[in-house]
Parts: C-alpha cells; sequence; structure tokens
C-alpha cells in the first residue's frame, strides 16, 4: 500500500482530498443544524452551469462555478429568507436552469474532448498543486472566520430573530455561511462531482449527530471520520480501480446507517 | 418617569392588508406591560414592529429613545420568543445557550461563565447546566432563556406568548417570577399574550389590541363588557381567575347574561 504513495498525484489526491474533507466536514455542522441539506444539493448541482460556461469560454472552469454557485445560494438564501416562494421550489428551479445551461454550453463547445464523467461524478485523481494551494488558502480563511465569529454564527443559527435584538447583524453572518459554504462545495466537486459534492457535507454531522448530541464533540468526530472516509476511499478506488468521488460517499453512506444502528441500540439498553 | 418605549400614529399593513391601525401608547421604565387580544389581532405583529423586525406603514416607535433598529445595537433589549422557535436537537448545553446572551460581552470567557452560572442558579437550573438545552421540557427551556435574556442586564424585555406549552400551575409560577423580576431588578417588560385572565393579576397596564388599540391602562378596569365585546366580539366566555385563586379555582364571566 505504501507504494501508492511515492505516485505524485497520488500524493495531490490525498493532500487535496484531506484539505477538502476537513473543511467540509468542519461546514457540516452548520448544514445540519439549519437544515440545508437541500439548499447544498442546489448550490452543487448549480456548479455545473459555471464550469460548463468556463470550458465554452475557455476561462479556468473552477472561478465560473464559484460564481454560479455562490450566485445561486445567496438567491436561494434570500428566497428562503422572505418566504414568499416556497424555498424547495426556488431551490429546484434555480439548479435545473444552472444544469440545463450547463449542457447547452458543452454542447456548444467546439471539440470538446473533457470528460463531462468527471464534472458530474469527479475524480480525485485530477487534483493539481494548483488546487491544493487554492483550497489551502481558503480552508485557512474559513477557520479563521469561525474562530472569530463561531459563537455569534451559532447563536443566529440558534434563533436568527433572539440574536438579531442581542444587536447582532444576523445578516451578514448569513449571507457569510452561505457563501463559505457554497466556495467550498464547488472545490469539493474535483473530489467528487456535481452530484455527489453535497454528500460530503451532510454526511460527517449528520452521522456524528448519531453518537453525540454537542456541537463540539460533533464537529471533532466529523473531522476524525472525514480523514478516515477520505483515506479509504482514496485506497480502495485505486487499489480496485472505482471511481474515487462515489466510493467515499458510498462509505460515508455505510458510516451513517452504522452510526443509526449504534444510536438505536444505546436506545434500546 | 421616563418613557422606555413609545409607540405613536403605528398603521401596519402586511402584504396590502392593514393589521395595525393607528396605535398610540407609551411604557416607562419599571413598568409591566401586557398586550392581549384575539388570535390575528396584530399581537405578534406589534411586538415585531417595535422590535425592528416589521417597518411601519405610518408613524414611528422609539424604543429606548432610539429607533427599533439602533435600540437593539445597545444590547439593553431583551426578547424570550414562543419555545419551539429553536430548532429541534440543537446541538447546545444549557450553559451555552445562557452564554449566547453574553455574545457581544468583553468580559474574560472565566468570567462570562461564571455569570452565566449565577444566573442559571437564579432561575433554579444551575443543576442542569450540562444537560442538552433539547432535552428539557417546555418549563425548563423557558426559565433558562429567561437566564440568557438577563444574563446580559437589559433594561427592557420582550416576551411572545411566555407560557405557551407550560401548565396552569407552571404558569402561575412563571408570572410570579416575572413579578419578581421587575421588583428586584427594576426590570421593563412587555409581553403579549392570550392569558389575560392569568396575567392581569401580575401587570401594571393591559393593551387590548385588535386591529385598533381598544384598551390601554391598568387591569382593574379593562374587565368591562364594551371593552371586551370591542376586543372579542359579543360572543365571547372569558375565564378569570379570582383574586383568592391560585392556580386551579377559576369562575366564569359571560358577557351574554353578565353572570360572574
Amino acid at each position: 500500500m505504501l507504494d501508492i504513495l511515492q505516485i505524485p498525484f497520488i500524493q495531490n489526491a490525498i493532500v487535496g482530498g484531506l484539505l477538502i474533507a476537513v473543511l467540509l466536514s468542519v461546514l457540516s455542522l452548520f448544514i445540519n443544524i439549519k437544515n440545508w441539506s437541500f439548499i447544498n444539493v442546489g448550490i452543487s448541482h448549480a456548479t455545473f452551469g459555471g464550469l460548463a460556461l468556463g470550458v465554452y469560454l475557455g476561462i479556468s472552469p473552477i472561478y465560473l462555478g464559484i460564481l454560479f454557485a455562490v450566485s445561486t445560494g445567496l438567491l436561494i438564501g434570500y428566497i428562503s429568507k422572505k418566504g414568499d416562494i416556497h424555498e424547495d421550489i426556488s431551490i429546484g428551479i434555480l439548479f435545473s436552469i444552472s444544469m440545463a445551461l450547463g449542457v447547452i454550453f458543452l454542447t456548444l463547445t467546439p471539440n470538446y474532448t473533457s470528460d463531462l464523467f468527471s464534472f458530474l461524478f469527479g475524480n480525485i485523481l485530477t487534483i493539481t498543486r494548483e488546487d491544493i494551494y487554492l483550497l489551502a488558502g481558503f480552508s485557512l480563511f474559513t477557520y479563521s472566520f469561525l474562530a472569530i465569529f463561531f459563537r455569534k454564527i451559532l447563536f443566529c443559527c440558534y434563533n436568527e430573530e433572539v440574536a438579531y435584538t442581542a444587536g447582532i447583524n444576523t445578516d451578514f453572518y448569513y449571507y457569510s455561511l452561505i457563501t463559505i459554504i457554497a466556495i467550498a462545495t464547488v472545490l469539493a466537486v474535483k473530489l467528487v462531482g456535481v452530484i455527489l459534492a453535497s454528500a460530503m457535507i451532510i454526511l460527517p454531522a449528520a452521522t456524528a449527530s448519531q453518537i453525540f448530541w454537542h456541537y463540539k464533540k460533533i464537529i471533532i468526530s466529523s473531522i476524525i471520520l472525514s480523514i478516515l472516509v477520505v483515506l479509504v476511499g482514496i485506497f480502495v478506488s485505486y487499489q480496485y480501480d472505482l471511481p474515487s468521488g462515489a466510493t467515499t460517499v458510498f462509505i460515508y453512506g455505510i458510516l451513517f446507517f452504522f452510526a443509526l444502528f449504534v444510536k438505536k441500540l444505546k436506545k434500546g439498553r | 418617569m421616563e418613557n422606555i418605549l413609545e409607540v405613536k400614529n403605528l398603521t401596519v399593513k402586511l402584504n396590502g392588508k392593514t393589521i395595525l391601525e393607528d396605535i398610540n401608547f407609551s411604557v416607562k421604565k419599571g413598568e409591566t406591560l401586557a398586550i392581549v387580544g384575539p388570535n390575528g389581532g396584530g399581537k405578534t405583529t406589534l411586538l415585531k414592529t417595535i422590535l425592528g423586525f416589521i417597518e411601519p406603514t405610518k408613524g414611528y416607535v422609539r424604543l429606548l429613545g432610539l429607533p427599533p433598529k439602533q435600540a437593539v445595537k445597545t444590547g439593553k433589549v431583551g426578547y424570550l420568543p414562543q419555545k419551539n422557535n429553536v430548532p429541534k436537537k440543537f446541538p447546545v448545553s444549557v450553559l451555552d445557550v445562557v452564554l449566547f446572551g453574553l455574545v457581544n460581552s468583553k468580559l474574560p470567557k472565566k468570567k462570562q461563565i461564571e455569570k452565566a452560572l449565577e444566573y442559571l442558579d437564579y432561575v433554579g437550573m444551575l443543576e442542569f447546566k450540562d444537560y442538552p438545552f433539547s432535552d428539557l421540557s417546555g418549563g425548563q427551556q423557558q426559565r433558562v432563556s429567561i437566564a440568557r435574556v438577563l444574563v446580559a442586564e437589559p433594561e427592557i424585555i420582550f416576551l411572545d406568548e411566555p407560557s405557551t406549552g407550560i401548565d396552569m400551575v407552571a404558569q402561575e409560577s412563571f408570572y410570579e417570577f416575572l413579578k419578581h423580576l421587575k421588583e428586584t431588578k427594576g426590570l421593563t417588560i412587555v409581553m403579549v399574550t392570550h392569558d389575560v385572565g392569568v396575567v392581569a393579576k401580575f401587570v401594571d397596564k393591559i393593551a387590548g389590541l385588535n386591529r385598533y388599540l381598544h384598551f390601554y391602562g391598568h387591569p382593574k378596569d379593562f374587565f368591562k363588557k364594551e371593552i371586551l365585546e370591542k376586543l372579542y366580539g359579543s360572543e365571547i366566555e372569558l375565564i378569570v381567575h379570582a383574586e383568592e385563586c391560585v392556580a386551579c379555582e377559576h369562575f366564569k364571566f359571560k358577557i351574554g347574561d353578565k353572570k360572574c
């Protein structure tokens, strides 16, 4: 097994995979307590339109992916706050439009040979040095932001109206959190693709909260869980020539149901 | 005594419908006010306008002498929403919830914890400090939320249907507790409630609201046929607590045949 660690693209895959896994597992807490699972599915799918536009225009797809994801996230967040249209409807409409645009852009791209499959389902083995620098820089920014404002953000998640009456600028934290989550989701696309990116941000805390009830333990166990899952995912996918994203998400899924089983067992005692 | 809250010529329209019309009243420092009225009468809209969640269509609100959005930034306003506004299974302890009240505090973390524990003790919930907040009963959550509000040492607190989910006996002790707060801490308390019979003996003023402010004054002047008819319509049956009643003995006051 140690032999594979000598291969440069495997090294990139491991470093990149771990950076994104830890970042998403920290953000996972907020997705779970805010019940933003479907919002995140919308954001990850909307990324496809931006990625395809990037390919069509010959610009780095990841930056247009981020633009699409952040715009969609903020728009969904705004609609959800205003409450004029049901949140689920707006998510369904926005991500369908963005995916439809993605298909149109890719079809219009002359001599397009890149693998559509890797956009949709990811390929961790295509992570480059540049991706790692981008991931490391964004992770550092996110951890600093959370370290400074964690209690205020948690208070906003607890009850936004109460937090507002305590003098907190709730809109700033609400939209900042959505923006950070949208960017992190795009960065996960290389790992697992647009279809499965949301699973990487939903499953860690969803699994950890079956065993632990306090946010500190949920965050720590989510991080440990994600590191293990990504390492095992990379090894298994390489060893058995399986798609890395699907393998990783499948392992998460198994662990979620295992945690659910442990919880039931505990309750039954 | 100075006015801590002033509502002047307030009209609020939501989606083209007039919810509140020409509301005028003021609350002095240290007073306790209950806003009562039928469902859909605009009680919660009034509270939300006072706190700055809703913009007035006409007129204005001055809270601590400031427009609501500026007043809340002073940290001197406390708000206790209805109990079920907190997400289910929210992953925080009882102590964490009280510490939310100190989110803007400049005190060192250790001092904040000491202060939070002191207030948990004050509301009789110290032994639950490490429990999951979401595992507590409605009444216990209410006490912890009160500690969260008080630990910030506000000048005025707003309570939205504070007795929702609490049984009759617990309601009485809850209102007794509010009265004690007012007397010991000099707090101004404004609450929205439908338990007019219960709160009447604990508050200084009652605001009877049904689109218009039909009554504003002392509770003893509130229970009059013409006022209650204006507020609730003629076919109402109100259950009022007698002076001697503490929790369970009550008598009926019927508008129709004036029997009481």
